[in-house]
């Protein structure tokens, strides 16, 4: 045949592979331009600090013997925060989820109460509950609670209905349909949803420590960018930016282990 | 224009007296000054107001921020190129990196000026705390670490001899935090700005012991600038101090005046300077009439004491060691500035 | 044991889907059930399995449940109805768990279904890594270690392909023979209708009313036989000209509505 071509490769892109070692490179030449920026005066130090200066700022912490009581007086309050939202969410959720009544209640009202800036709600708090470790939590639990309920029930909804009918089909008792249908079925919803209330826990504790905080994450970046110690304050975030790792690969793990089956 | 302000600022102090009356046929020169809506920004609002900067061929853009610690911020980016607002930690640490420099006075706590009080709860006046001398051992609510609250505790410490390291100081961030801090019996004592003060006295949550005017006085306000704008405007910076000192001249004539046994009186067009401020802070007169401050005619800076709270700071471990007063305070702008060390 | 139904109707709302329906499924019966989409037989077996509530007419059962049978009535389901979250073996034992039973019982009977079903080697094996025709298996499984009096069976071929489909028919045909459970069994294969049934019941269109019911003359042994090929192919005939009629009509109204 004389006019004979190849067909031109035309598909390919648009997949994205994972490439190795990608992430850490790309994080390791952003922070070299960075420092690089600082040090050659590009930038003021004053706007941003160079990431030596951040870690050292860090190191002081850690030297002046700081750094773990900030750590362990947040991560108490987040701890009890997150565990008390949860569980008063996993439980409205459920009664919204599988009770109408709880529903028809419940919907409106998480409506109505979700978008209120906790922050706002805090000299309440404090006449409520002092200046305590109490307000504290209850601040961090308060914001946990809402996006719970809300992943609670949506996963409700979702596990499929015929399961349910199935195993009322087989005669199982309405407590083992909840205990064996709903709530696995609910499972990878419920765990999407601690992803989001952990990093609402995360957000909420620089609120949670404006309340009268001596020590805390939270509170030493309070203090940081009142004082407009900007490399103090840096240090801080990384830290909160650290825990907030920390606990995403944890659920990660936790995903893997409880939702083997997908 | 460009070529102009370039040779007024090598011409240095000569163009102030060559140039104005020609000047002001021409152009105004923009330039802007951060304030916050409070009444001890009143010289910016009554110089505005009443021409005082375009007299000085200016054009001068107010810029209001909410928090005082934005203003320092905002000259620091360039956002502003003037601020005025209270001193605090924050701004020695920016004005510490090389980024801002004190010109001349905004408010100072005096005698007979009621602005920041020392409250304590009625439970805690009941337990026998009734005097300023008794603050050691208390729980004492402020906003936050480096605040103005914090260094009026501080000089108060200095003045009746207790440890401040004895009180235990409790960062709440906002007022309303810490009015029901102090409704709630978590601290029991704080310190509160007059209109607060009123408040809680008002529906008799606490006693008021003292006034930190009448205790402490110290130089509460300042007016600042960037170094830069000093090196390379100086012409602008020195026509800007013209028109603020017309402002807190006007300011101290109308609000400051006391009778010869102490008692506040009227001064000089007190209706309507008290209307000026009360639109700009958008509130009512009767309201803004209760907060007034006691501002230098002259501008003039209590500059010891601006030595002492970066001392008081250093010492504190929230400003560095090596930020130095000398470098941040620039007495050139303001003649006959008060409390001036002996180097 | 025999299921009675006794003027069933349903209504959805305003939507009337069944219409006095009353139909007795004999001991040991396997009675198929078609019709044109969308005319209630899914409502139908629902309502016979007790998950449907009827607005009219009853539904009883008559006679002892064979011994041993943990849930009389049991259904299979078109899409498997399997829990993702389970093996092979525990999705069997979902259906006997919540019986008061030794667990050395509880695991033979799990045995036994699987094995009837030829699931044995994929007993720890999750739903997602089968294949639908082996789902559905389990599902059968399922079914079968309750020991059932009554199977209602909606559709439990149709989500397979066509080869599939033909494998599992068989396979269910040799299962039914062995145990004779009566059954009910929905479908829109009249090909399937008439290799298991021994009746067929062909319902109208929406609201759905019994129009015809099939009595399959040969026995389910010697359908495949070449000399019943004759009388099962009028018969295919007779019940298509039923069921087309129904269709086409059941299609006008959409296209009119
Ligand atoms: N829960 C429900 N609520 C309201 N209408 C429903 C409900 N379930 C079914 N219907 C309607 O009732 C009618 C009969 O439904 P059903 O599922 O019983 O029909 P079917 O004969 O099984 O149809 P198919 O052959 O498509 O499976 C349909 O028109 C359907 O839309
Ligand atoms: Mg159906």
């Amino acid at each position: 045949m004389a006019d004979r071509r190849p067909v031109p490769f035309r598909g390919g892109g648009f997949s994205p592979i994972p490439v190795r070692h990608a992430a850490a490179i790309g994080f390791a030449v952003l922070l070299a331009l960075w420092e690089f920026a600082v040090r050659h005066g590009l930038v003021s130090p004053l706007f941003l600090p160079a990431p030596t200066t951040v870690v050292a700022a860090l190191g002081d912490l850690w030297t002046a013997g700081t750094l773990w009581q900030h750590v362990s007086e947040s991560l108490v309050r987040l701890i009890g925060g997150w565990c008390l939202g949860t569980l008063a969410g996993l439980a409205a959720g459920l009664a919204m989820g599988v009770w109408s009544l709880g529903r028809a209640v419940g919907v409106p009202l998480v409506s109505a109460l979700f978008p209120i800036p906790k922050i706002s709600l805090l000299p309440l708090l404090i006449l409520w509950l002092g200046i305590g470790e109490a307000s504290k939590i209850a601040t961090i639990a308060l914001g946990v609670f809402f996006p719970t309920v809300i992943a609670t029930y949506s996963a409700i909804d979702a596990v499929p209905r015929n399961l349910i009918r199935m195993a009322q089909s087989f005669g199982l008792p309405a407590r083992d349909v909840l205990r064996k249908i709903v709530l696995p079925g609910a499972l990878p919803g419920i765990l999407a949803g601690f992803r989001i209330s952990t990093s609402i826990a995360l957000i909420l504790l620089v609120s949670a420590e404006m309340i009268g905080a001596q020590y805390g994450i939270g509170a030493f970046v309070l203090q940081a960018g009142n004082l407009m110690l900007t490399d103090q304050l840096l240090a801080g975030v990384l830290l909160i930016s650290l825990l907030g790792l920390a606990i995403g690969t944890g659920l990660t793990q936790l995903e893997r282990r409880l939702l083997r089956w997908r | 224009m460009i070529r102009l302000s370039r040779r007024a600022a090598v011409a240095g102090a000569f163009a102030t007296i060559s140039a104005p009356a020609a000047l002001r046929a021409q152009t105004l020169r923009k330039t802007s000054v951060g304030v916050l809506r409070l009444s001890s920004s009143g010289p910016v609002f009554i110089a505005a107001e009443r021409g005082y900067w375009r007299e000085a061929g200016l054009d001068v853009e107010l810029k209001f921020f909410t928090a005082a610690q934005q203003v320092p911020v905002a000259v620091t980016s360039g956002d502003a190129e003037f601020g005025v607002t209270g001193l605090t930690a924050s701004f020695f640490n920016l004005a510490g990196k090389g980024a801002l420099k004190i010109i001349a006075s905004q408010s100072r706590e005096a005698k007979g000026f009621p602005l920041v009080a020392y409250m304590v709860t009625n439970a805690a006046y009941d337990k026998g705390f009734r005097s300023v001398r008794d603050f050691a051992g208390k729980r004492v609510g402020i906003t936050t670490t480096g605040s103005t609250f914090h260094y009026e505790l501080g000089l108060l410490a200095k003045k009746y001899g207790f440890e401040l390291s004895s009180v235990t100081l409790v960062p709440l961030q906002t007022l309303p935090n810490m009015q029901a801090a102090f409704k709630g019996g978590q601290v029991d004592a704080i310190l509160a700005p007059v209109t607060l003060a009123r408040a809680l006295t008002a529906d008799n949550s606490g006693k008021v012991l003292a006034w930190a005017g009448d205790e402490t006085p110290w130089q509460l306000g300042a007016l600042f600038t960037s170094p830069r704008a000093i090196a390379e405007r100086r012409d602008l910076v020195e026509r800007f101090v013209r028109g603020y000192l017309r402002g807190t001249a006007d300011f101290n004539a109308a609000f400051n005046q006391r009778d010869a046994a102490g008692k506040e009186v009227h001064g000089t067009n007190f209706a309507e300077t008290i209307g000026v401020v009360a639109r700009a802070v958008q509130q009512s007169p009767e309201l803004v009439a209760v907060g007034l401050p006691f501002v230098d005619a002259l501008g003039r800076l209590d500059v010891g004491d601006i030595y002492n709270q970066i001392a008081f700071w250093q010492q504190a471990g929230l400003v560095g060691r090596d930020v130095n007063g000398r470098e941040i305070v620039d007495l050139s702008f303001v003649r006959g500035h008060l409390n001036v060390p002996k180097s | 044991m025999r299921l009675v139904c006794e003027s069933v109707g349903h209504k959805y709302g305003a939507l009337d889907v069944l219409d006095g329906i009353g139909l007795t499924v004999a001991d040991g019966e396997c009675l198929a059930v078609v019709g044109p989409s969308g005319c209630g037989k899914s409502t139908l077996l629902g309502i016979m399995g007790g998950l449907v509530e009827p607005t009219a007419g009853r539904v009883f059962v008559e006679g002892a449940a064979p011994a041993g049978s943990l849930n009389p009535i049991t259904y299979v389901f078109q899409d498997f109805a399997l829990l993702p979250w389970r093996s092979v073996a525990s999705n069997v034992a979902l259906a006997l768990e919540h019986h008061p039973l030794d667990a050395q019982v509880l695991a033979a009977r799990v045995d036994d279904a699987l094995a009837r079903t030829g699931l044995r080697e994929f007993r720890d094996a999750f739903p997602k890594q089968l294949s639908g025709g082996m789902r559905q298996r389990v599902g059968i499984a399922r079914a079968l270690a309750v020991a059932p009096a009554v199977l209602l069976m909606d559709e439990p071929l149709s989500a397979l392909d066509a080869q599939t489909r033909e494998l599992l028919m068989e396979d269910f045909l040799a299962l039914w023979l062995a145990a004779r459970t009566t059954s009910v069994y929905v479908t829109h294969n009249l090909h399937e209708a008439l290799r298991l049934a021994d009746r067929i019941c062909v319902l109208s269109r929406r609201p759905g009313r019994i129009k015809q019911i099939v009595g399959v003359g040969v026995p389910q042994a010697d359908r495949a036989l070449p000399a019943a090929a004759r009388a099962m192919a009028e018969l295919a005939e007779q019940l298509w000209h039923a069921v087309r009629a129904e269709a086409v009509d059941a299609e006008r109204e959409v296209a009119d509505g």
